[in-house]
């Protein structure tokens, strides 16, 4: 009997007898395909953590011959457990992006043109720390404002810090999360932190008000958001778009812009009005709750109605299933929160119907974080600058974080020189022309700088008026401070180590700041030589195994996440003046302001104008993704969401290019429209973070539209600083 | 034997294409090209009665795969496992089983010029990981497994809850990736995303795409020599034979 042979191993056969081209295409198949390439070649696992946004996800890089072949999920971090969002997977598109700022660069054109010389790192040092002595001299260390972001800036927080300047802002505060912390600090007396302490795996009712999960990924928050949904939690949504999450909800509160407060009341007024409310988590831990029943009296759902242009039914349903559920509601307390400068209000209000729903603390609801108390060096106490700070923390804005800062007010001060001139800003991790609204105002800003530096990855749209371009090194080749998660469910510290040296001239954030030190006088700061030392004293008094936290990649500690679990060492469950939860805020009363919110109007939209909001896609964080080429593929461009009956009075075809012009005349690049049902009339969406300007992105360069170059007007909140974006207004020009 | 299956539970993906880049990463996917990718089914119904899921598109491994009886070498097969293979030795990049894929699961990859698709990350399975799209997605909603094993998630959620094939009238032919959802959710996937009728090549049009335009740049090769030839006499003159003779 002979051999039974099929098509397939007939063809294996004769291209195995030796055909040249065979050969030829195997080795190519080789390259593409690596066919079991993690058996044949020896690839080193470096676990570490990702930088493509903030939430700092477990990674486990893989690495051969000195480079990343991939980015897996880190099984082994509390948070994450091995998986990783598009732009984790994307990591190393970054780090080969052949944009990449390569070496020290100095400006010899004029600001915003773009021309510059090549320097040593050592030319690049000294003539830094020259002109910040000089500066010192002429205008005191005040002078100079620092811009940082996230926890990879610890460094250069120091090194400001020693060279004696408080100008510290970064847009985490004041264009972002700010108004939330301030509001549930007033009420509950403390902020919540990051990751947001958000039980949605084990909730029975998730509230989504403006927060976009889903388009917004963070990853660990999405798969709890997700199991929790399958395990059956119900889901209401507030958003004037249909989001991927209002796609999910069992109710779709298509809300009109800026009215949150009234429905937030209307939703006081049926939990308390129908007895709804947890009444003995309400007696046993707030004060308030008579002001608070007698302030909401009046906020019926039928006059929330005619507000929020929400049906009174759909109100009453949604606070009796909210009730329902208590107290495992998880209303999401979001995170960009400056909307309509009454933000920190609409925190408040959000945080009440938390307290009244009695989530705070419990299973399903808002958990509470848990300290870890991490090693520290005996640095020498920072000098203490002469003058007030610039920016308004404090004074202007009065519960401003004075550790996060107000960048706005810090432009501010930069424009006027009030109330000192502020004369160099030093920028690290973040793009001040897409982080700041106001744009022209950043550049008037700029324009009266003596000095402006950029420490960066990417050659963004700033580096162009900067005097001096400092390239750093990108996550997956630098040491960075820890992360350490107090307000994980089960807190945790994660490290960041470099997976391969870095490329090209670009040097580690701790080297820069360290080097600085050195020139400046100020070594007494970092009293450590390498990064291993700085991470042994910071996790000593933890009893951990640096080098099994070195290869795990994270180490967890027990956390005492709801009230019953609570300890005395982890402090008052309250920590307000009164120690209860404040519904009525004497604070707030005392420093002039409504101490229960209250709905004030927001301006409407001008006949022919669209109200401008924007958010995020998961497939870019912030500016910063658009010339990474995986990303790119996915979305290259951003689109204006309009809907189909505004279209078509417009006569706009869906995919064609319009230009949108704001109601101070400033016009946007072209973008194309969405049409679409899943958006109020009244608004025009588009994704934040494209529209780049900076002709050295290959791929970003002028596609799409920003969104911030849109936002001319902002409305301050007065009780802490931040920028309200969404008062801006656009109409459609069919060509430019 | 294993019979191989994927579920996505579209209840909870949110489309954030965490797996096609894992996908692309693991298998060096060109840019612009994927194994499997994540498509939005637009908004449905009118404001503020609508509806909208995510279809995340991939090899089906069907029990009737409509790819391996085009493929003229043999390099497309199936597994007893079910997975639908390429042999990359094999494959000449004609492109047949693009054409005849009625989920449109397969394309030519510009680099190696082969077909390349989903093989459920078979390397990864053998040495025990999940594969890529499955393990890192961050909704939790994708799920691998073995139909035969009354144990395995995909399973339950396939004869327990329902999960469902992306299947019609006209082109059924079994494909093993289910979809979990509401009703009106799948029933939009399939009205959004319908499968295609194969597209098998018939003798014509293998004669218009292949065969004639050869065979016309043949003819053509042979009339430009030809005319080269005449010309360079022309201009050069006839070569003078010396006479061995």
């Amino acid at each position: 009997m002979g051999p039974k042979f099929s098509r397939r191993e007939f063809f294996r056969r004769s291209s195995a007898a030796g055909a040249v081209g065979a050969t030829v295409a195997a080795t190519a198949s080789a390259e593409v395909h690596p066919p079991g390439w993690r058996g044949t070649t020896r690839v080193e696992t470096i676990a570490t953590n990702c930088e493509m946004c903030f939430w700092r996800c477990g990674v486990r890089a893989e690495v051969a011959h000195g480079k990343v072949l991939k980015l897996e999920g880190n099984p082994d971090h509390p948070l994450t457990k091995g998986r990783l969002c598009a732009r984790g997977n994307s990591g190393p598109k970054l780090l080969y992006d052949p944009d990449r700022l390569k070496y020290p660069m100095l400006r010899v054109g004029a600001r915003g043109e773009g021309k510059f010389k090549r320097i040593s790192w050592d030319q690049a040092l000294d003539f830094l720390a020259d002109r910040l002595t000089q500066l010192k001299q002429k205008y005191g260390p005040e002078g100079v404002a620092f811009f940082p972001h996230g926890v990879a800036s610890t460094f250069f927080l120091t090194l400001m810090r020693a060279y004696g300047t408080h100008n510290i802002a970064e847009p985490a505060f004041a264009q972002c999360r700010g108004p939330r912390e301030v509001g549930y600090a007033l009420t509950f007396g403390q902020g919540l932190g990051s990751p947001e302490p958000v039980d949605l795996a084990e909730s029975k009712m998730i509230v989504l008000i403006g927060t976009h999960i889903g388009e917004n990924v963070f990853t660990s928050q999405i798969t709890a958001f997700a199991d929790g949904l399958s395990r059956g939690a119900k889901l209401i949504v507030v958003d004037p778009r249909f989001s991927t999450a209002a796609a999910k909800a069992d109710w779709w509160l298509p809300i009109r812009p800026g009215t949150d407060i009234a429905l937030l009341l209307a939703w006081m007024h049926v939990l308390i009005g129908e007895d709804l409310y947890d009444k003995e988590y309400i007696s046993k831990y707030a004060q308030g709750f008579t002001e608070l029943a007698a302030h909401v009296k009046e906020f019926t759902p039928e006059w929330a109605e005619t507000i929020t242009e929400l049906p009174a039914a759909k109100i009453r349903a949604t606070a009796r299933a909210m009730a329902a559920a208590k107290p495992a509601v998880a209303l999401h307390p979001g995170r960009h929160t400056t909307w309509y400068g009454d933000d920190t209000q609409r925190a408040r209000a959000m945080a009440i119907v938390t307290a009244l729903l009695g989530s705070w603390g419990r299973k399903g609801g808002i958990f509470l974080p848990t300290e870890i108390k991490t090693g520290s060096f005996a640095l020498p106490a920072f000098p203490q600058p002469k003058r007030p700070r610039a920016d308004g923390a404090g004074t202007r804005f009065p519960l401003a974080s004075e550790e996060q800062g107000v960048t706005n007010g810090l432009v501010d001060a930069t424009v006027s020189g009030e109330p000192y001139p502020i004369k160099a800003w030093i920028v690290y991790g973040q793009n001040v022309l897409e982080s700041i609204p106001q744009r022209s105002r950043t550049l008037e800003a700029i324009d009266k700088l003596d000095l402006m530096v950029v420490v960066d990855v990417l050659p963004m749209e700033q580096t162009y008026y900067a005097d001096l371009v400092l390239p750093e090194a990108t996550y997956l080749e630098r040491y960075d401070m820890p992360q350490i998660a107090h307000s994980a469910k089960q807190p945790y510290i994660a490290v960041r180590q470099p997976s391969v040296e870095p490329l090209y001239e670009s040097k580690p954030g701790w080297w820069i700041a360290q080097q600085m030190a050195q020139r400046l006088g100020l070594e007494a700061y970092f009293p450590w030589k390498t990064p291993r030392e700085h991470l042994e004293t910071l996790v000593k008094p933890l009893g951990v195994n640096i080098d099994k936290l070195l290869t795990r990649g994270a180490v967890t500690f027990p956390g005492r996440p709801y009230i019953e679990d609570r300890l005395p060492e982890d402090g008052p469950l309250f920590p307000t003046q009164s120690g209860k939860i404040e519904l009525y805020s004497p604070l707030l009363k005392q420093l002039g302001f409504d101490p229960l919110p209250r709905y004030t109007p927001v301006d409407e939209p001008p006949v022919g104008y669209f109200r401008l909001i924007y958010g995020r896609a998961p497939v870019h964080s912030f500016a910063r993704s658009q010339n990474n080429a995986w990303l790119d593929a996915l979305m290259d461009e951003n689109t204006a969401w309009i809907n189909e009956d505004a279209a078509r009075d417009l006569r706009l075809t869906n995919g064609q290019k319009i230009v949108l012009e704001n109601q101070d005349g400033v016009r946007s690049l072209p973008i194309r429209v969405s049409v679409t049902q899943g958006i109020r009339r009244d608004c025009l969406y588009m994704v934040h973070g494209f529209g780049h300007e900076s002709q050295r992105l290959h791929l970003a360069y002028h596609r799409g539209a920003s969104d911030t170059e849109l936002m001319t007007r902002v409305k301050v909140d007065p009780i802490m600083g931040g920028t309200g974006m969404r008062v801006n207004f656009v109409r459609v020009l069919k060509s430019a | 034997m294993a019979r191989y299956a994927m579920v996505t539970d579209i209840t909870k993906c949110v489309g954030c294409q965490a797996c096609t880049v894992a996908c692309n990463s693991e298998w060096d996917v060109p840019t612009g090209f994927a194994r499997t990718h994540v498509h939005s089914t637009g908004v449905a119904g009118k404001f503020p009665d609508v509806i909208s899921s995510f279809y995340v598109a991939q090899c089906n491994h069907c029990d009737h795969p409509a790819c391996v009886a085009p493929c003229p070498t043999g390099a497309t097969y199936q597994a007893e496992n079910g997975i639908v293979m390429v042999d990359r030795d094999l494959c000449i990049g004609c492109g047949y089983c693009v054409e005849a894929c009625p989920y449109d699961a397969r394309y030519i990859n510009p680099v190696t010029k082969k077909v390349d698709k989903c093989d459920f990350c078979w390397g990864r399975i053998q040495k025990g990981l999940e594969p890529a799209c499955v393990a890192t997605c961050t909704a939790h909603a994708k799920f691998f497994g073995d139909l035969e094993d009354p144990q395995s998630e995909v399973y339950k959620m396939v004869y327990e809850q329902g999960a469902r094939r992306l299947e019609t009238a006209e082109v059924a032919i079994g494909p093993n990736v289910y979809y979990l959802g509401k009703k009106e959710h799948v029933d939009l996937l399939l009205a959004t995303f319908p499968p295609r009728h194969p597209r098998l090549l018939r003798a014509g049009e293998v004669w218009h795409r292949y065969l004639k335009p050869f065979i016309l740049a043949a003819i053509g090769a042979t009339f430009l020599g030809q005319a080269i030839a005449f010309f360079h006499q022309l201009y050069s003159g006839e070569d003078q034979f010396e006479d061995w003779e």
